[in-house]
Formats: C-alpha cells, sequence, structure tokens
C-alpha cells in the first residue's frame, strides 16, 4: 500500500511540478503563437517588434496604448483619426504615413497579435521623435525648375557650388536672361557665332564644353532660372525627446513574474524547507531541467548572428542611397547575378556617382552623423581610390588604400551559397533575405542564416516552370507523384550536399 | 703536461677582478628581485590566498575566457578598389597557356579564380600536345611553392651593368660565352639568342636535357637530315612492339597516350596488339598485351633478330632467351605490315638507327617524319664539349637556364669552377645557383610570356594568368636587357610572331592558346638517307652484357625531379609500385634471393626494405632501399631520376638517392647490402587478388569475340529461398526511384585506362584533398580520393591448388598471395561508388553521409561526429579519415601550412577539418556548377556537358561522367554494354560507377 501511495504522490507531484513547470515557460499561452503568424501574416511589411521600421516598434505595445484604442486603430486607423486626438497625434508623429485598416482580423486575432506583441516587454523607451515641417511653401513654377535642373544638370552643375559646372545659383544676377537662353540651348552655336562673354566662360571652365539642350522650351528655361534664382527651400528640423516611463502593471507581464516567484519559492521551499528526501530529489530535477532548458537555448543561439550590426569603416547608409535615391541593388552588388558573392561594392563603383556627389544635402542626417560628418565620409572614398575633388580629376601615381568592411553576413565556410542561383534563377528579391534594406542606415543581419530558415523556404518555395531547365522535371515529377507543386525540396533541395561540399 | 699555459676568458679575470669570481660561482650577481612580481616574504607568507585558491582563479578565469570567445569574430571584407573589367568575384576565368619546362609540354587551359590560378586542365583547342600528365596538372602547386626564388642575387639594373661589362671583356678575348639551357623550343628566345650571338660573336647556346634522347634525335639526322623526334600515331598501328620504350611514360617527350588507347578497346571485334620487351616493369610493360622481361644489353640483340626476323636478312647479333617471342612478334609484324610499328627506348644511336630503318622497311603508317617533335633537342655530344671546355678554361661565362646541370650532370660542378663569370636563371635554389655568382630568379610558367613550337607546325602561345608573384625576371627579358633592346618581352614576342602568324589574329590565337599551320608542303617530305646497317649491328653486337646492369627511368610523379618541392607529386603513388615518397632500387625475386635482400610487412601493415650499397664504374650511391619487383628481368635492377635532391627543398621533400650519378655509367652492378633497413611508405602492400575474380575483370579477345557474354563477364546471381530473384527484391533497402532528373554515371573503361595517374592530382587540385606525409602513408592514412589499385596474377591458380592438393589451406592462400615472376599486371582506378544501396549510409549514427537524388552518395563534413563506422562498412575502402587537422598544422608542413600555399585551394570546396569522414564526392561543385548555368540561361543542360575532375584530367577518354537519364549522352551507352561490370556487384550495393573490362590481345 505505502508502495502506491509514495507512487501516487509522485505522479500527482509530477503533474504539479510540470504543470508549474509549463506555465512559467509558455505564460504566453497559445495565443502568442497564432499571433505571431498573423503578425508575419499582415504587419511584417512595416513593423518590427524591437525596431523602428516604417511603423513604430510593437514590443509591449500594450504598455503604452489602451487595448480598446488598439484594436480600433488596428480595424481602421484612418476613421479613428477623425475622431480621436491621440490618433492625429500617432499619425503627425508617424511623418503622416497612413497604416493600412484591417478589418478583417476580428476581436480574438487583434488579441492574439498584442498577445505576442507584449512578449517580454521592454522596461523603459527612449524615443526620439523628428518632425519636418517646411516653413515656406514653394511656387509651383519653381518646383518645375527644380524638377527639370534635376533632370537636366546635375551631373554638371550644383545650385551652390562649383562642380564640373559653375554654380548657378544667383546665375540670373550676373547674366542676362536672353543670353541664357541662347547659352542654354546651344552653347557651342553660340559660341560660334562670336559671342564673347561665351568664350569667355568657356576659357574660365578649362574649355570643358556643355551639352546642348537644344529640347528644353522657353517656359523651361524660365522656370529653371525662376529656381536658380529662389533656390532650394529650407527645411528646419524639430526634434523632440522624450522618455516614457513603462508601466509597471502590464497584465501578461506580471503574471509572468508571479509564476516565476511561486515555482522559485516552491523550489526553495522543496529543497531546502522541506524534510521530504522525495521532495528534495524532484526539486532536483527541476531545477536541472530548468538550468537545461536555458542552457540548451543559449547555446543553440550560439554563431546565430542575427541583428548584427557592425560599425562599418565608412557610415554608408543604405537608406540614403537604395531608400531615399531609389538605386537598384544590383547596381553595385552587381555579381549578385553572376556569382556566389553578391560583391561588396569596388570604390570605383561608388566613383560613378560620386565624382560629381561630393555633398549630402543640406539636412541629412544619419544616425548622429549631420552634414559635416557625412561630407567627410565621403571624402573617405576619395581618399581611398585618390580622387582630387578640387579638380575633378584622379591623381596621378596614387596609391590607393583598400576599404576593408566589416562583414555582416557570414555564412560558414561549410555553407555554400550562390546569389546567383536565388537572384538570376529564382528571382527571389534581395530583401527577402536581407530585410528592408532600403530603410537600414546601417545594414544589420536581418535574417538568422540558420539551416532551419533555409530549408523552410526550399521546402515551401515552388520552382519556376517557365525556365526550360525545370521543364521537363517539373512535368515528369508532378505527372508522376501527382504533385499540385513541385518545390525545390521535391528536386533534391534538401539534400545536405546541395550546399555542403 | 706538456703545456703550462694559463688560459684567460677576459682581462677583468686576469686581474683577479671581484666581480668576475662572484659570477664564475653564481649566476646572477643580485639575488632576482621576486619580490618585484611576488610582494614580500611576509605578506607571501602571511597571503590567504592559497595554491588550491591560486588554481581555481586561474581555472575561472579561462573558463571565462574561453566563454567570452563563444562570440564570433569580426570578419573583414576587402573589395577591390578598382575591380578589373574581366574579374567577377566567385567566377571563375580560364586561359589558354602551355607548359614547356624542358621535360614537360602541353597546351593547358588554366582555371582562375579572382586572379589566383587554381587548376590545370588540357587545352581541346590545342589538336596535339594536349595531355596533361601529373606533373603539368601538379604545375600549378609549384606556381605557390613557399621555397621559390623570391628575388635575385642584385637588383637588375647592377646585375645587368656588372654582366654586361664582363661580357664586354670576354668579347675582346679567346673565351667564349655559353648559354646551357633545357629544351626551349622557343621561337622567339631563339631570335633573342642570335641576336644576342651577332653582338657578341663568340657565343655557344648548348642544350642540354637530364634524361636526355641524344642517341633517338642523332638518328634521326642521321637518316632524315634533321635533329628533331619523329612522332609516331599508335591509332595507326595494329602491332606494337617495344623493345625498351616506355612510350606511355616520358619516352620521347611522351604525349603518346591517347593515340594508344584509340585501339586498345575492341572495335568491331579488332584492337591492336602491343607486345613489349623491357627489363623494369613500366607503365607501358604493364599495359602490354604480351610482356617479356629482358635485361638491357639483351634487348639490343632483341631488336637485331627482330629486324632480321622481319626483313629476311642477317644482321650480326647474338641469341637472347625471348629469341622464340621475337620470332613470334615477327610473324604478328609481318601480318600487318605497314599497320605495325616498332619502338625502342635503347640509348644508342645504332638501336635507334635499326628500328628506323625497321619503320621504313614496313612502310609504318604509324611513324609519322613530317610532323616532327621538337620537345626534346639536348645534344650529349656538345655537352661533353662544354664540360672539357670548361675545364680547359675555354669559357669566360656560363649562364644556365631551366635545368640544374650541378644536381643532373657529373662533373659539372668541378668544370664551372673554372668559370668566371657563372650566371644561374632559376625558379627555386638549386645547386646550381649555388655555384652561381649571379642568380636570376625567374618567374613560373603561369606568369610568364612565351611561345613554344612543340611539333612541326604546331605554335603555342604561354600567357601570364597571375601577376608575378615574387620579383624575378624572365630569361628573355634578360636577354632583351644585354642586347640593349628597350622593348619589353610581349611586345618582342608579339613582333616576332608576326611571321608565325601570317596575317592571323594574335588576339585570336592567343585567346585559343595554340595557332596549327596545316599545310605541310610536299617537297618537306624528307629523303631517307641510305645508312650501313651492317656496320651498324657490328657495332651493336660488340655490346657487351654484364652480370647486373642498371636501367634508369622516369616515375610519373617527379619526372626529372624538377618538381620535387611539389608535395602532390612525392605522395603520388607510383602506379607501378604503389609507392610514394621514395625512389629505390628495384630488383628482381631471383636476384634478390641471391643477395639475401627483403621486402617485408611490420606489424603496423607498412612494408620495410632492406638497404644496399650500389655502385657501378666506380661510383657509389650509399643505403639505398630495395624494392623486389615483380616482372622485374633477371640481371637488371632499376633506379628513378627526380629523387635525391637538397638545396633548395623543404626537410620533408628531400626523400631519395640521386641516380643522375649513373647517367652514362657502363659497367657491372655491384651490390653489397648494408645493416638498417628502409621504411616505405607503401599504399598496397597486398599483390594479387587471391582468386577473387570480381573485382578486376578480363577476358581475352578470342573469347571475348567467340564466347557468350555470361562466359567472360558473368552477372550475379542473387538469390531468397534457392531461388533466383533480381537484386532489387534481394536488396535489404527499398529501391529509390530515380528515372525522373539527372542521375549520374561514371564509366572506367579498364581496357584504355593506363594508370598515368593524371586523374589523382586533378582530384587533389579540384578537392582541396591534403597531402600527409610519408609517416601517416605507412600507417595506411592516406587522404587520395581516388586511388588506381594494380594487380599481379599468381601462378596458384584454384585449379592448380586442387591438383597439388594444397586447395583450401593456408599454404595455398600464402601461395595465392605471391605474384609470378612475370606478372600480367591489370590496374583498376577506385573511388566513391556512390552506391544506391550504400552500406555506409546505413550506418551512420547521424545520417551525415546520405544519398541524393542525382545518385551522389554525399557527405556532409560538418554534420560528421567520426565515428568511422561507415568507414568500417564500407567494402571498397573508399573513406578517408581526418585524423588531424591538415592545414595551417606545423606537424604536416606541405602547402596548406603557409599562406602561400593555401592559394591553391579551390574556393567552393571546403577544407576539411579533424575528427571528419571525407571521400570522393562525383565533384558535386562541378556538377552543380553545371547545372545552375543551365539555369541562367534557361535550357536542359546539354548532352555529355556534365563533368567530373578525374574525367576531365583522363588523356585517354578511359573515363565517362553524364547523365544516364539523357539516352542522348555518351555514358547511356557504356552502361548498357556487354563489357560493362560493377566492383563487387554480388553483394548488391548497386554502385553508380561502373567498369568496362579489359581484353588482353593475347
Amino acid at each position: 500500500m505505502t508502495q502506491f501511495n509514495s507512487f501516487q504522490k509522485l505522479t500527482q507531484l509530477l503533474f504539479v511540478f510540470l504543470f508549474v513547470f509549463s506555465v512559467s515557460l509558455f505564460s504566453q499561452d497559445g495565443d502568442a503563437t497564432n499571433g505571431k503568424k498573423l503578425f508575419k501574416a499582415n504587419c511584417i511589411a512595416c513593423h518590427k517588434l524591437d525596431k523602428k521600421v516604417l511603423g513604430p516598434p510593437l514590443k509591449g505595445i500594450t504598455l503604452k496604448r489602451d487595448r480598446k484604442w488598439l484594436h480600433a486603430w488596428i480595424k481602421d486607423n484612418i476613421t479613428l483619426q477623425k475622431t480621436d486626438k491621440l490618433a492625429k497625434q500617432v499619425f503627425e508623429e508617424g511623418n503622416k504615413l497612413p497604416m493600412q485598416p484591417f478589418p478583417q482580423l476580428s476581436e480574438k486575432d487583434i488579441e492574439d497579435i498584442l498577445a505576442y506583441t507584449d512578449d517580454k516587454p521592454k522596461e523603459k523607451k527612449e524615443v526620439t521623435k523628428k518632425q519636418t515641417t517646411e516653413t515656406q511653401t514653394v511656387d509651383p513654377i519653381v518646383a518645375k525648375g527644380k524638377k527639370i535642373f534635376k533632370a537636366n544638370c546635375i551631373a554638371c552643375h550644383k545650385l551652390n557650388k562649383k562642380v564640373l559646372g559653375p554654380a548657378l545659383f544667383g546665375i540670373t544676377d550676373k547674366r542676362d536672361r536672353d543670353w541664357l537662353h541662347k547659352w542654354i540651348k546651344d552653347n557651342n552655336a553660340l559660341r560660334k557665332s562670336g559671342d564673347a562673354l561665351a568664350k569667355q566662360v568657356f576659357e574660365e571652365h578649362n574649355k570643358m564644353p556643355m551639352n546642348a539642350f537644344p529640347q528644353l522650351s522657353e517656359e523651361d528655361i524660365d522656370a529653371m532660372l525662376a529656381y536658380f534664382k529662389v533656390g532650394d527651400v529650407k527645411k528646419t528640423i524639430v526634434g523632440t525627446k522624450s522618455t516614457e516611463e513603462v508601466k509597471e502593471e502590464g497584465s501578461s507581464v506580471w503574471i509572468t513574474w508571479l509564476v516565476a516567484i511561486v515555482v522559485i519559492a516552491l523550489l526553495v521551499y522543496m529543497l531546502l524547507v522541506s524534510k521530504n528526501g522525495f521532495l528534495k530529489i524532484m526539486a532536483i530535477i527541476a531545477l536541472i531541467l530548468i538550468i537545461t532548458y536555458f542552457l540548451f537555448n543559449w547555446l543553440m543561439s550560439i554563431g546565430i548572428d542575427q541583428n548584427y550590426q557592425p560599425i562599418q569603416p565608412i557610415a554608408f547608409s543604405h537608406k540614403i542611397h537604395a531608400g531615399d535615391n531609389k538605386i537598384d541593388c544590383q547596381y553595385c552588388h552587381s555579381s549578385a547575378k553572376h556569382s556566389k558573392t553578391s560583391g561588396v561594392p569596388t570604390a570605383n563603383v561608388c566613383m560613378n556617382c560620386h565624382k560629381s556627389i561630393s555633398e549630402v544635402a543640406e539636412d541629412t542626417k544619419v544616425g548622429d552623423l549631420g552634414k559635416k560628418e557625412l561630407d567627410q565620409e565621403i571624402q573617405k572614398i576619395y581618399d581611398a581610390v585618390g580622387w582630387d575633388s578640387e579638380n575633378f580629376k584622379y591623381i596621378e601615381n596614387y596609391e590607393v588604400k583598400a576599404i576593408q568592411w566589416v562583414r555582416v553576413h557570414n555564412l560558414p565556410d561549410f555553407a555554400y551559397y550562390n546569389h546567383s542561383q536565388h537572384v538570376t534563377v529564382a528571382g527571389i528579391s534581395c530583401q527577402k533575405c536581407h530585410g528592408p534594406v532600403e530603410e537600414m542606415d546601417e545594414m544589420y543581419q536581418f535574417s538568422p542564416l540558420t539551416m532551419a530558415w533555409c530549408i523552410d523556404c526550399h521546402k515551401d518555395t515552388e520552382v519556376n516552370k517557365d525556365n526550360k531547365f525545370y521543364t521537363k522535371i517539373h512535368e515528369e515529377l508532378s505527372k508522376k507523384y501527382n504533385l499540385e507543386k513541385v518545390t525545390i525540396a521535391d528536386l533534391g533541395g534538401k539534400e545536405c550536399a546541395k550546399c555542403h561540399y | 703536461m706538456s703545456n703550462n699555459k694559463k688560459y684567460w676568458t677576459s682581462v677583468e679575470e686576469l686581474k683577479g677582478n671581484s666581480i668576475v669570481e662572484k659570477l664564475s660561482k653564481q649566476e646572477f650577481p643580485k639575488e632576482i628581485p621576486t619580490d618585484a612580481f611576488l610582494g614580500d616574504k611576509e605578506t607571501l607568507a602571511s597571503s590567504s590566498t592559497s595554491r588550491r585558491d591560486f588554481l581555481k582563479y586561474v581555472g575561472f578565469t579561462t573558463a571565462a575566457a574561453s566563454l567570452a570567445a563563444c562570440e564570433g569574430p569580426v570578419i573583414k571584407t576587402i573589395p577591390y578598389v578598382v575591380k578589373p573589367n574581366d574579374i567577377i568575384p566567385g567566377v571563375a576565368d580560364y586561359y589558354a597557356t602551355s607548359i614547356a619546362d624542358g621535360f614537360d609540354f602541353a597546351s593547358v587551359l588554366v582555371k582562375v579564380r579572382e586572379g589566383r590560378p587554381i587548376k590545370i586542365g588540357p587545352n581541346l583547342e590545342a589538336k596535339t600536345n594536349n595531355q596533361t600528365n601529373a606533373r603539368v596538372q601538379a604545375s600549378v602547386l609549384s606556381l605557390y611553392d613557399n621555397n621559390r626564388l623570391k628575388k635575385s642575387s642584385k637588383d637588375y639594373a647592377t646585375f645587368d651593368k656588372e654582366v654586361k661589362a664582363t661580357f664586354d671583356k670576354i668579347k675582346n678575348s679567346d673565351k667564349k660565352i655559353v648559354f646551357l639551357t633545357g629544351t626551349m623550343a622557343s621561337p622567339s628566345t631563339d631570335k633573342l639568342l642570335t641576336e644576342f650571338t651577332t653582338q657578341y660573336p663568340n657565343t655557344e647556346h648548348v642544350i642540354y636535357d637530364a634524361v636526355s634522347e641524344t642517341a633517338a634525335l642523332d638518328a634521326f639526322q642521321e637518316m632524315y637530315g634533321s635533329r628533331v623526334l619523329p612522332n609516331y600515331n599508335f591509332a595507326k598501328a595494329n602491332v606494337i612492339v617495344s623493345i625498351g620504350a616506355d612510350f606511355l611514360g616520358d619516352w620521347q617527350g611522351g604525349g603518346f597516350e591517347s593515340g594508344y588507347a584509340k585501339n586498345k578497346a575492341p572495335k568491331n571485334g579488332k584492337m591492336s596488339k602491343h607486345i613489349q620487351f623491357e627489363s623494369n616493369l613500366t607503365l607501358t610493360g604493364a599495359n602490354a598485351d604480351q610482356r617479356f622481361a629482358l635485361k638491357p644489353s639483351k634487348q639490343i640483340f632483341a631488336l637485331i633478330n627482330l629486324y632480321n626476323k622481319v626483313t629476311g636478312q642477317s644482321l650480326p647479333s647474338r641469341a637472347t632467351s625471348q629469341d622464340k617471342a621475337i620470332k613470334n612478334a615477327a610473324t604478328q609484324i609481318k601480318s600487318v605490315g605497314s599497320k605495325a610499328v616498332v619502338v625502342t627506348g635503347i640509348q644508342n644511336k645504332n638501336a635507334q638507327l635499326i628500328v628506323l630503318a625497321l619503320n621504313n622497311f614496313l612502310q609504318s603508317e604509324a611513324l609519322d617524319v613530317v610532323n616532327t617533335k621538337n620537345v626534346r633537342q639536348g645534344d650529349d655530344t656538345k655537352v661533353a664539349q662544354l664540360i672539357a671546355d670548361m675545364k680547359a678554361g675555354k669559357v669566360g661565362a656560363i649562364i644556365t637556364h631551366q635545368t640544374n646541370p650541378a644536381y643532373t650532370l657529373n662533373d659539372f660542378t668541378n668544370a664551372v669552377k673554372k668559370v668566371p663569370l657563372n650566371i644561374a636563371f632559376s625558379i627555386s635554389s638549386t645547386e646550381t645557383t649555388k655555384l652561381a655568382k649571379y642568380v636570376n630568379a625567374t618567374p613560373h610558367y603561369l606568369e610568364s610570356w612565351g611561345d613554344v613550337n612543340m611539333q612541326k607546325g604546331q605554335y603555342n602561345l604561354i600567357q601570364p594568368t597571375i601577376n608575378k608573384l615574387f620579383d624575378t625576371r624572365q630569361f628573355q627579358e634578360a636577354l632583351l636587357s644585354w642586347t640593349e633592346n628597350t622593348s619589353t618581352y610581349y611586345n618582342y614576342l608579339k613582333n616576332s610572331w608576326t611571321s608565325i602568324l601570317n596575317g592571323q589574329s594574335w588576339n585570336n590565337v592567343l585567346h585559343n592558346g595554340t595557332f596549327n599551320i596545316n599545310q605541310i608542303e610536299a617537297e618537306e617530305i624528307t629523303t631517307v638517307n641510305n645508312i650501313d646497317l651492317n656496320a651498324v649491328a657490328f657495332a651493336l653486337a660488340r655490346n657487351k652484357s654484364n652480370k647486373l646492369e642498371l636501367a634508369l627511368y622516369t616515375k610519373v610523379g617527379l619526372g626529372d625531379g624538377q618538381q620535387a618541392n611539389n608535395p602532390w607529386l612525392q605522395e603520388l603513388p607510383d602506379p607501378i609500385t604503389r609507392t610514394s615518397w621514395d625512389n629505390y632500387l628495384l630488383i628482381s625475386r631471383v636476384d634478390a634471393e641471391k643477395l639475401e635482400l627483403k621486402n617485408w610487412i611490420v606489424d603496423n601493415g607498412a612494408m620495410n626494405g632492406s638497404l644496399v650499397d650500389v655502385s657501378v664504374g666506380g661510383k657509389t650511391l650509399k643505403n639505398v632501399p630495395v624494392y623486389i619487383q615483380p616482372g622485374q628481368a633477371v640481371g637488371s635492377v632499376g633506379l628513378a631520376y627526380g629523387y635525391g635532391r637538397i638545396e633548395g627543398m623543404q626537410e620533408e621533400m628531400q626523400t631519395g638517392v640521386n641516380a643522375y650519378l649513373f647517367v652514362n655509367t657502363t659497367g657491372n652492378v655491384n651490390i653489397t647490402k648494408v645493416e638498417g633497413e628502409h621504411k616505405f611508405a607503401c599504399v598496397q602492400t597486398h599483390h594479387t587478388m587471391m582468386g577473387r575474380d570480381e573485382l578486376v575483370n578480363e577476358t581475352s579477345l578470342s573469347d571475348f569475340i567467340n564466347k557468350p557474354k555470361k562466359e567472360w563477364n558473368k552477372e550475379p546471381k542473387f538469390s531468397i529461398d534457392h531461388q533466383e530473384v533480381s537484386i532489387d527484391q534481394a536488396a535489404l533497402w527499398e529501391t529509390f526511384d530515380d528515372s525522373i532528373g539527372t542521375k549520374f554515371n561514371l564509366a572506367i573503361d579498364l581496357a584504355t585506362c593506363t594508370a598515368c595517374a593524371s586523374c589523382v592530382i586533378a582530384c587533389h587540385a579540384e578537392n582541396n584533398v591534403p597531402v600527409v606525409g610519408k609517416q601517416e602513408i605507412r600507417l595506411s592514412r592516406d587522404m587520395h580520393w581516388l586511388r588506381i589499385d594494380r594487380y599481379y596474377t599468381s601462378d596458384m591458380t584454384n585449379k592448380k591448388g586442387k591438383e597439388e592438393g594444397i586447395f583450401g589451406s593456408g599454404k595455398f592462400f600464402n601461395a595465392q598471395e605471391l605474384p609470378q615472376d612475370q606478372p600480367e599486371v591489370s590496374f583498376q582506378p577506385v573511388m566513391c561508388m556512390h552506391c544506391n544501396n550504400a552500406p555506409c549510409e546505413s550506418v551512420c549514427p547521424v545520417a551525415a553521409t546520405s544519398h541524393g537524388r542525382q545518385g551522389q552518395n554525399q557527405m556532409a563534413y560538418n554534420r560528421c561526429v567520426g565515428t568511422r563506422y561507415c568507414a568500417n562498412n564500407c567494402p571498397y575502402r573508399v573513406r578517408r579519415f581526418n585524423w588531424f587537422k591538415y592545414s595551417e598544422n606545423s606537424a604536416f608542413n606541405f602547402n596548406m601550412n603557409n599562406d602561400l600555399g593555401r592559394m591553391v585551394l579551390n574556393p567552393d570546396v571546403v577544407v576539411r577539418s579533424r575528427g571528419v569522414m571525407e571521400k570522393c564526392s562525383m565533384c558535386i561543385q562541378m556538377t552543380q556548377e553545371t547545372i545552375l548555368q543551365a539555369k541562367k540561361e534557361g535550357r536542359p543542360v546539354k548532352t555529355d556537358e556534365f563533368s567530373v575532375a578525374c574525367v576531365d584530367a583522363c588523356s585517354t577518354g578511359a573515363m565517362t561522367f553524364g547523365d544516364v537519364n539523357n539516352p542522348e549522352d555518351k555514358i547511356t551507352k557504356i552502361v548498357k554494354d556487354k563489357r560493362t561490370f560493377k566492383l563487387l556487384e554480388f553483394i548488391g550495393t548497386k554502385p553508380n560507377v561502373v567498369y568496362q573490362l579489359k581484353v588482353r590481345n593475347s
């Protein structure tokens, strides 16, 4: 009987322990898992948990905002803005970027998403907001002029600085309108007609001929001249810094801590106070399990460098290049379509544009760096290749210096990855693995780059049967195995030696 | 005491200075200030930190440091500043160039990654001389040899100024300037030398080949008027009789194997017949249909006897032990007439004359006297004259290039001391550079410009594939500077080619690497001079036989020895002896028993052997190891060139003895056994198949034609409960459907494989296979993914065993292990068989090895934990275990242990670390690349587009690789061929590597 009793006791205890243990580990319950799915399906394009992307970071958003308000906002933030003051403020804060309404999400769905976003909230958060307001309104003619200027002249001219051609701000004060019209339309003809001023200008600028622009109409040129007169509209930056206290009343966090304390208390009791030897053994087993769990998780994270964001030798901003100026990724990373490596752009590629772009715009900011610092960063390219930005030529016999970038994405040697396979053959966008690079000032590793992450994609992704390489095998496989879709894995994309050799 | 002098070590001691006295008693004048870092004695005594605590702290800090080390290192990525236009990082470029190092001549295609040449392959644009042997394949590693000369002895301006001043002095004296070079066959260099001679008329150019073909050159000159080598196209011969010619090796420059192989596999019931008479067992002898052992002096008589039998003349000769075989060979020759060819390797002008006369008599189609070869030009008479001149003080300056006479030429070291100016051009420090006053470091051929005229009408260009690694200067650049020519060698070369190109595009030829002038004008075909063969034979017949004769030879690994510092070649097992890292005295069993010389196997399975002192004609080599070679002619011993070099060699590579000592030395060989034993690094100590006819299948031509397939290529039977079933029913595994998509198979034709071992080196280069060194090879830890097994036949067959009543007993097995004295030889390249039912896969506890849809047995190194179960379960013994870390490990000081040597590594293949298993991957990186290329171009893979490294390197076409699911691929027909069998098929592994059995025309 005693034997049975002790067995019963043991099972009871084991159940109690397992329950407590599981509660402690999964206090965010099943909702969060579903929430993660929904989050990935709906929100990830603009939001991240712990980082501001297009939208604000959502981790612990429930601590900041009322649940009811959040529900209303997610369902239809545009309608909410009409009535709610907070909503309006949020809209303003987010650079007036409207968020898409999600009427299709149920109450439960939104709760799930919130459960997911509540996962490990940060205690304090420093939020820096930037507001940019235009202090002057822009005349449409000037705006038109600016557009034409950007389309035609910017390769050789700048408004405020001599580059290849002279600075054009205030040129209308120096030269007469008619002369400028003639010059712009066909400066060569003007010179040949014997115009002394035209000849002088030509001589002054090292006899560098300027393109003729016969395609520009009188109006176009006038608009441009108007723009040269007014110049760029100044923008002012209003920065506010506020520290928001995170409320401690976060419900799920509170429960987690409570459960954790209870478990610890229980364990301490079992281990130290209780005289029951059996309980002690159980406590030790529980302790070992808990430690093993956390140790295992920690060990598994070794070598995974997700979010690795090293400081680079040049404060290069992908946001400015790929985001603001919409330069195609493969313009700089040109070997991605041919080779296994995407290719860190060589300095001569930088110089294609930076020959004429030696400084950033007035109000550019990358992190803490302003115009002054960023101009120095551009200077680093010139130092590398030996470009004399004063005289617009390469310094002769210059000993070039290599730029030593810090590698962000590092696959181990035993994993073979080929960019061209994914970029050229599969046509995957760079962002799929590298994340919203066009929004990153400093590049970071977006994806975990683990094998599971690779395999997941290989399992789901269908091959493109329009590629003649796949046509035959696609047809045969789908016929033989009655497959609806033929994935990479079906072709052997999960085999070890496809990536490990 | 005869001497009462007192000695002092210093003046202070003499004076009796106190500090000196003190020092003599105590090493340190003051007590060592331990307090400074340990604290004073009191604190030390009262410290609460015990020794145990100290150890705890040490332990903690170590643990903390190692935990902190879990963070990954910061890795830099450094792009070009200005990227060269033709380089895309990660994509290989290919350049056609040529190797012409004086011994090996070939038109090659070089694979270059990010500006580094990493692999050499044959240049298929070239119609001839495009065969890459093991040395050519390995030459890419010699580029990254850490022992290369990194700069010349003086800066070039001073160098040239001083040298020219001396030249000018010599010009006005009665002495001469001599250029001593290896065979260059370079039209532009010849032109440069002529220009130099115009400036300094007392100049002489002497060509010297360390392994000389003077006899053949002189004979051809006498008969046909020009001093070149005739060409032999063995594809046109139905009967080939060779007397001592190792034409599948380096005989007359080599490169005959592809023609030879064309008729070695039966086509429509016909194939060539090859009869070989030789003393050492060479590759050629091993591949022959019939081989007869004959010592060198007897070969001469055999040749005259053959001539007499074929032509019906009666030149003076003597009888030999193989006259019956000679008579038989003569009958064979007569039966085919012009479809026969006779070749000889006897280094005697008269013998070569007889062969030319015999082929001329036969009107042999295989002998080509029009497209003659320029790859050997050395003239021994002139070299001997030069040595005499040097000794007589007639030489004012000697300039050596592409040759190492101090190592290969007796007397040179003494003679050169009499020459006032000695300039050596060399890629590495050698015995010759050590003697030279000026040393000019030359670039490797992969860093050089150049041209070479390998055979009449065929011109090849040499172009650099990498920037010069060191401060080196080409021989031609020096010549330009000495002749006050300011042009670069590139421009000079381009200009001098204007006449050769005759209007053709230079860029086009540079791209192709080769240029052929096809029309050989009719009048150029030479007339045959009349030779008094009677006198020739009379001179030959005077040759004396000796009791024991020496036959020197070259091995496929080291050749003439100029690449001796190349660890790939050192570790390459000789196809015949299966021994690496050594040369040795080959001796027949009969002679060895007489002299009580032995080879024996020690406990760990390695082979040891006796040591002897060898002396010929008054010269002695000490402590030469002895290797008992089945098939060695009784009364002859063999020794390989190329070993025994010390100067400029890494310690690990200083192997063997220098056989050049015995060049041109005749006389009886005296062998004295000495104390001690030699440790061989032999990878195959088991010589025979011991009656297992499932390993290497072969059959005779008559059986192949007349008997049904089941008689000579049995298919294995599988049975369950004594019912015959198919292999799939009998297998333990479920069958895997592989009829869709690509399915790779590799076929090896044993009939045309000559075991040249080029594939072994190609595999080394392509797959970053490490070199492990002699000691590890002795422990059977060689890492070659591809080996070429060699089997000898044994006298003891089952039938004979039964007759003698010992069948089944231990005695029978012992007898089976012994090869015949004159065995037939079979070769079998063995790599991973990529079994469909792979025994290795099912025993791996971590699923590190698994089967791919394309038929490859895949090995994931990063998953392997090193249990070695797979290797134990592999019936083919093809898995290789990384017992150590072979890269960046000073215990394995080979190419992977220095930055330079690592530049040869293929960036697409990982370098394996310690404790993991590796094996042939069927070059999955190459097949994947082919597939990716097709995908990118949006097309199916073309017919026969797939290839692997060993197949690319194979000169004879014995290896074929392809997709068996593509009916157009060559491989699809081969797997269904009636000669096809699979290794150990009866165990049901269903390999994806198939063999085609050898057919012997005996």
